[in-house]
């Protein structure tokens, strides 16, 4: 049987660049061949559109009208610690060992990771070519899912992080991707592959950056991440993009039985943001909180994707998500929470509250429950508003200028999901770089 | 002085006028009071002073110290030292109480021309404010009002005059829904604010809160309007009669 499927441009761009740099994509002869397979998968699988449930509200396929070239490693950068860490913001004040990678492609410079007991930290290009990456490489060969698909197919680098059973990391682990914009408009794919070992601790903040004033383009990222029994990872990601910037994320975190999972999200100031978390209960007792903030101005659009697994008993998940939009800005959360036959004693509530600061805003919420257990806790809630006038006036009532009343109040209401992230240096920082992204919002 | 001549107030949005005509004369110094029935349009005096949206003043003035009130905005107002307690005090999630009361000190001093607090200095006041009023620390650190009881609230209420030093105090049914302590304390708040340069509105339905409050003076409003004048007295008349007499008038 035969389907004529038409194409796009974007989309038979994107195979066909692909045969551009094959060559030149890092990894033995098992990785090009997983990659090859990858690239047919995406082949018939075409980009995610809107009559795919999960993409109903992000169309990748219209929204990508041209395939970028792959960025592959073919120069090095000339991004320098001062450059890098303007960018970074309060995050480059943050003590943590640091994982550079300009353009998709690890900086052996700009990183600074001492040797830390029971941690190895490799790039992920370095792992691909050595005779065990099948084993890295084990289950992220994607099925149905055409961005997991083309991060297999482009992915350049990335952190590998495998921390052992016991062991406490005393400071974060800071990973960079920066675009710097050298070779013009590029599709960067990365893939992090982190193991937490068991009752190991650990937090990793992913920081998607483009430098100032770097041409846009397309970013592909996954996170792999593995939590042992009784293990904890913080896991912070934060996107600041820039105009016409557009990037997927692919979060997948699994949890053996008593792990705990904490993820804080803030997004700003990008073209397209679509963060899209799957994560699975594997052993009972785990706990997730999986929360964010997101900021949406001119016509950005943010989607927040979220499919939690509740496939064991007994685990706790907590989801709650604050966006302010502005401009014609579209805000986009699908939370879906899943709890299996067999998982009783489940308890998950999740939360997506939106302030809208125009008219033109938009945002779409679909929270699902999907429940097949019968002694279970679960709620779900959205709402959408505007700022309260009356809280305008009580503030003004009491001296406080108009301006001044309008960003308290927006910050106190992101504050609340900021305040998620309890970590004493990073708190102020994600605040620092919310607020500065508030600043004339909507006014 | 705060002087109101003539005041007449509608609804943006509705014909009916609520203020019919009302003048009212508050020298600095003296407490007066203002009670009337529901509906009588007590509090949409206590907004309008205050300058809430939402109302239009269709004839008259409002006057403070001979600046006019209502060309000012809200916050203007304040930091010309008027002050409305609300009879339904906000809830700010997010905003710890301390940090309100913070900004609202400093954005105030500073339009008056008056240095910042230093951290320190603003901590020792605000405890000590708050301890005056039985309000516990902790309570400051928590969320503005958020999860606060009736009576805690208008406790904040005050705190926040206290701290702001406001020359023309409104409150708005300030003893609303507050147990016998509860207002006791309320009162010895106000009453420690009594000053030679502060002038008191107090509203009140009731004339509860007077034998804790003494006015200078009483004036009963009904259907927009002062109808009456009279010495603290006039409060206990009004406990005995009722208010029938002005709604008959009113009708």
């Amino acid at each position: 049987m035969t389907v004529a499927i038409t194409r796009t441009k974007a989309e038979q761009g994107l195979t066909q660049n692909f045969e551009a740099v094959a060559a030149k994509l890092p990894g033995n002869p098992a990785v090009a061949e997983a990659r090859r397979a990858a690239i047919g998968a995406f082949a018939a699988l075409g980009l995610p559109h809107r009559r795919l449930e999960a993409w109903k509200y992000t169309d990748l396929r219209s929204h990508l009208k041209e395939a970028l070239p792959a960025a592959v490693a073919d120069a090095p950068s000339s991004l320098t610690r001062a450059e890098l860490d303007a960018a970074l913001e309060e995050l480059a004040d943050v003590a943590a060992d640091r994982m550079v990678f300009v353009d998709g492609v690890y900086d052996r410079g700009l990183s600074q990771a001492g040797v830390i007991a029971g941690v190895r930290l490799a790039p992920l290009a370095a792992s691909l070519a050595s005779p065990a990456s099948e084993a890295e490489l084990n289950g992220t060969i994607p099925g149905q899912e055409a961005v997991l698909a083309l991060n297999t197919a482009f992915m350049t680098d990335g952190a590998v992080i495998d921390i052992a059973a016991g062991s406490t990391l005393a400071s974060p682990l800071l990973l960079v991707f920066i675009r710097t914009g050298s070779g013009g408009k590029r599709l960067i794919t990365t893939r992090n592959l982190v193991t937490i070992g068991e009752k190991a601790r650990a937090t990793v903040i992913e920081a998607h950056l483009n430098l100032p004033g770097a041409a846009a383009g397309h970013s592909n990222s996954l996170s792999q991440l593995t939590l042992g029994e009784g293990a904890q990872l913080a896991h912070l990601k934060c996107t600041i993009g820039g105009d016409g910037e557009s990037h997927v994320a692919s979060l997948l975190p699994v949890l053996a039985a008593g792990a705990s999972y904490r993820a804080f999200q803030l997004t700003a100031a990008t073209g397209l943001v679509r963060n899209n978390v799957g994560l699975t209960f594997a052993g009972e007792g785990g706990k997730a909180d999986v929360s964010g903030c997101f900021l949406g101005r001119g016509s950005e659009h943010i989607d927040t994707t979220l499919v939690i697994d509740h496939a064991v008993a007994g685990c706790e998940s907590r989801e709650l998500f604050k966006g302010v939009l502005a401009d014609r800005a579209r805000g986009v959360f699908q939370g879906k929470v899943i709890v299996r036959p067999d998982a009783q004693h489940t308890d998950g509530k999740q939360m997506a509250q939106v302030l809208m600061l125009s008219e033109t805003a938009e945002f779409d919420s679909k929270p699902e429950l999907e429940i097949n257990a019968d002694d279970v806790v679960c709620g779900h809630g959205s709402t959408s508003a505007e700022i309260d006038p009356d809280l305008i006036f009580y503030c003004r009532s009491r001296g406080i200028a108009a301006a001044e009343a309008r960003s308290l109040l927006i910050e106190s209401f992101i504050g609340e999901a900021i305040d998620k992230v309890t970590d004493q240096a990073l708190n102020p920082a994600l605040m620092a770089m919310a607020r500065r992204r508030l600043v004339g919002l909507g006014t | 002085m705060l002087e109101i001549k003539n005041l007449r107030v509608k609804l943006a949005d509705e014909d009916k006028l609520i203020l019919d005509g009302v003048s009212l004369q508050v020298p600095k110094g003296q407490v007066h009071a203002i009670m009337g029935p529901n509906g009588s349009g007590k509090s949409t005096l206590a907004y309008v002073l205050s300058g809430r949206d939402g109302y239009q003043v269709s004839d008259g003035s409002i006057l403070w110290n001979g600046e006019d009130l209502l060309a000012m905005e809200p916050d203007e107002r304040a930091a010309k030292g008027v002050f409305l307690a609300f009879q339904y005090p906000m809830e700010i999630p997010g905003v710890a109480t301390m940090t309100f009361l913070r900004t609202a000190v400093n954005a105030v001093r500073k339009k008056r021309g008056e240095a910042e607090f230093t951290t320190p200095e603003f901590l020792r006041r605000a405890r000590a404010e708050a301890a005056r009023l039985s309000i516990a620390d902790e309570m400051l650190k928590r969320a503005l009002n958020v999860g606060f009881s009736g009576g805690e609230k208008k406790r904040m209420e005050i705190l926040q005059m206290a701290m702001l030093e406001p020359t023309l105090c409104v409150l708005d049914e300030t003893d609303s829904g507050l147990d016998i302590d509860a207002v006791r304390v309320v009162s010895e708040g106000v009453n420690r604010l009594k000053s030679k340069d502060r002038a008191m509105l107090i509203i009140t339905h009731y004339q509860r809160l007077l034998n804790y409050i003494i006015p200078d003076r009483v004036h009963v409003m009904a259907a927009g309007r002062i109808q009456k004048s009279g010495g603290k007295e006039l409060a206990l008349e009004l406990e005995q009669t009722g208010y029938a007499e002005f709604n008959n008038r009113a009708a």
